[in-house]
C-alpha cells in the first residue's frame, strides 16, 4: 500500500511504473469515481513523453497517443460497456501487441478478458467515510492525497516488481 | 458479373477483383497495420488501375475472420457499407479457408494457422476432396501447446500455413510428420474465387446477415456489482 499527499505524487508513482513498462503491457486502474484514475494516466502518460492533453475516455473508450519511439500510449475506459464482448471488442491485447501499451480504467470489472496485466488501485482516504463527497473532490481539480495499491495478474512484471518496489518506496505505508 | 474482395482479418490489408474471368487484380500489403488509413485508397486504386467502375461491381465478398479484431472491423465495416450503398449482395469468407485454399493440391491435411496474439492460434484443418478442399476440424482458437497436441493426435501428414505457423514454428514442427509453407496472410485473389464459385450457386447474403467470426470465449454480462463490495 502506498500513500501520496498530492496530485504530483500520483503523478510520481505513475512515472515510476511508466518507467518499467514494456510494450505489450496491459495497466488495470482500478477505483470508485473520483479516485483518480485519469490523474493517474495523465502523470503516466507524461513520463511517457505524451504532450498532448489526456482526457477520461468514458465516452470514446479509447484514446490513444504517439509516445516516444514507435510506442503508443492507449487509455481505455469500460464504465460504459456492459459485457465482456464488448470488452473483447475493443481488442486491448491486440492494441498491447502492436507496440503499445495499454492503460485500462474499471479494467478490473473485466479482469478475465485481459490477460496478464498489473492493477493499479487507487482511492481516497475519505472513500470509506463518504465516496460521493471524494467523487466531487475528484471531478474538480483535486489537489488531495490518495492511497495506491499495485497488484500482478500473471507472471509478466515478475522480473520487473522488485524494481517497481524499490521505485516507489518513498510512498510507502 | 464483378466481385469485390476486401481481406483484413490479420495484419495484411488486401483487395481484389474479378470475376468470370478470374482474379482481374488484387492488391495486398502486410506491413503497417493501418487498416483504416489503407483500405479506403487500396480500393479506388484497384479498381482504377483495372478501368472498373464501383457501380460495375455486383457483390461484395469479405473475409469474415477469424483473426485480430482491429482489422477485421474495418474491413466489415467498409464492406458493409460499400454494399448498402450500392444494394449489392455480399459473400462472407473464413479467413481460414482464404489459406488453405493455395494448397488445395496437397494430399496432406492442411492446417491454417492464425496468429491470435496472447500465445494464442485460430486454427481449422482441411483435406483434398474431388473439386477442392473439405474442412475436417471446426475453427478453434487455443494456445499453441492445443494445436500440437491436436496434430500430434492425428498423426497424419500436415501442411501448415499462415503467420500463426511462421511465428510458432519451432513449436509446431515439433516431433511429427509437418511442414511449415505456402501464404503467411489470407490471399485476397482466393477469397474472389471462392466468392465466385458461391455466387453462381446464389449464396449470397444481406450485409446485415454478414457476422465477424471472433471464436471468443461467450460473452458474459460484466459485472458491476463487484466494486461495491469491494472496501
Amino acid at each position: 500500500m502506498l500513500r501520496v499527499d498530492d496530485l504530483a505524487g500520483t503523478h510520481a508513482v505513475a512515472a515510476a511504473i511508466a518507467g518499467l513498462a514494456r510494450p505489450g503491457d496491459v495497466i488495470v486502474l482500478a477505483g470508485e469515481m473520483g479516485a483518480g484514475k485519469t490523474a493517474f494516466a495523465q502523470g503516466f502518460g507524461r513520463a511517457l513523453g505524451v504532450t498532448e492533453p489526456i482526457t477520461s475516455p468514458t465516452f470514446t473508450l479509447v484514446h490513444s497517443y504517439p509516445c516516444a519511439g514507435k510506442l503508443t500510449l492507449h487509455h481505455a475506459d469500460l464504465y460504459r460497456l456492459d459485457s465482456s464482448s464488448d470488452v473483447d471488442d475493443l481488442a486491448l491485447h491486440e492494441l498491447a501487441a502492436d507496440n503499445g501499451i495499454v492503460l485500462v480504467e474499471w479494467g478490473d470489472v473485466a479482469a478475465a478478458s485481459l490477460g496478464d496485466h498489473i492493477e493499479v488501485r487507487l482511492a481516497h482516504p475519505l472513500d470509506t467515510d463518504d465516496p460521493e463527497a471524494a467523487g466531487d473532490i475528484g471531478e474538480f481539480g483535486d489537489t488531495g492525497g490518495r492511497e495506491i495499491e499495485l497488484s500482478a495478474t500473471g507472471s509478466l512484471w515478475a522480473g520487473r516488481w522488485d524494481r517497481l518496489s524499490r521505485a516507489v518506496e518513498a510512498y510507502r505505508c | 458479373m464483378l466481385i469485390l474482395g476486401i481481406e483484413t482479418a490479420t495484419q495484411q490489408v488486401g483487395v481484389a477483383v474479378g470475376g468470370h474471368e478470374g482474379v482481374i487484380a488484387t492488391f495486398e500489403v502486410a506491413r503497417g497495420r493501418r487498416h483504416a488509413e489503407i483500405l479506403t485508397p487500396a480500393i479506388e486504386f484497384t479498381l482504377k488501375q483495372a478501368d472498373i467502375e464501383l457501380a460495375e461491381i455486383s457483390c461484395i465478398a469479405v473475409d469474415v475472420g477469424p483473426g485480430l479484431f482491429t482489422g477485421m472491423r474495418v474491413g466489415l465495416a467498409a464492406a458493409k457499407a460499400l454494399a448498402q450503398a450500392l444494394r449489392i449482395p455480399m459473400i462472407g469468407i473464413s479467413s481460414l479457408d482464404l489459406l488453405a485454399f493455395p494448397c488445395r493440391h496437397t494430399d496432406r491435411v492442411v492446417v491454417p494457422v492464425i496468429d491470435a496474439r496472447k500465445g494464442e492460434v485460430f486454427w481449422s484443418m482441411y483435406r483434398q476432396v474431388p473439386g477442392g478442399l473439405q474442412q475436417v476440424a471446426a475453427p478453434t482458437v487455443g494456445p499453441v501447446d492445443d494445436l500440437v497436441a491436436d496434430l500430434l493426435a492425428r498423426s497424419q501428414d500436415v501442411l501448415c500455413v499462415g503467420d500463426g505457423a511462421e511465428r510458432y514454428r519451432d513449436e509446431i514442427l515439433d516431433g511429427y510428420r509437418c511442414e511449415i509453407s505456402g501464404p503467411a496472410y489470407p490471399p485476397v485473389g482466393a477469397l474472389v474465387q471462392l466468392a465466385h464459385a458461391r455466387a453462381l450457386r446464389e449464396e449470397y447474403l444481406r450485409p446485415g446477415e454478414i457476422e465477424p467470426v471472433y471464436l471468443r470465449a461467450p460473452d458474459a454480462q460484466i459485472n458491476w456489482s463487484v466494486r461495491e463490495e469491494r472496501p
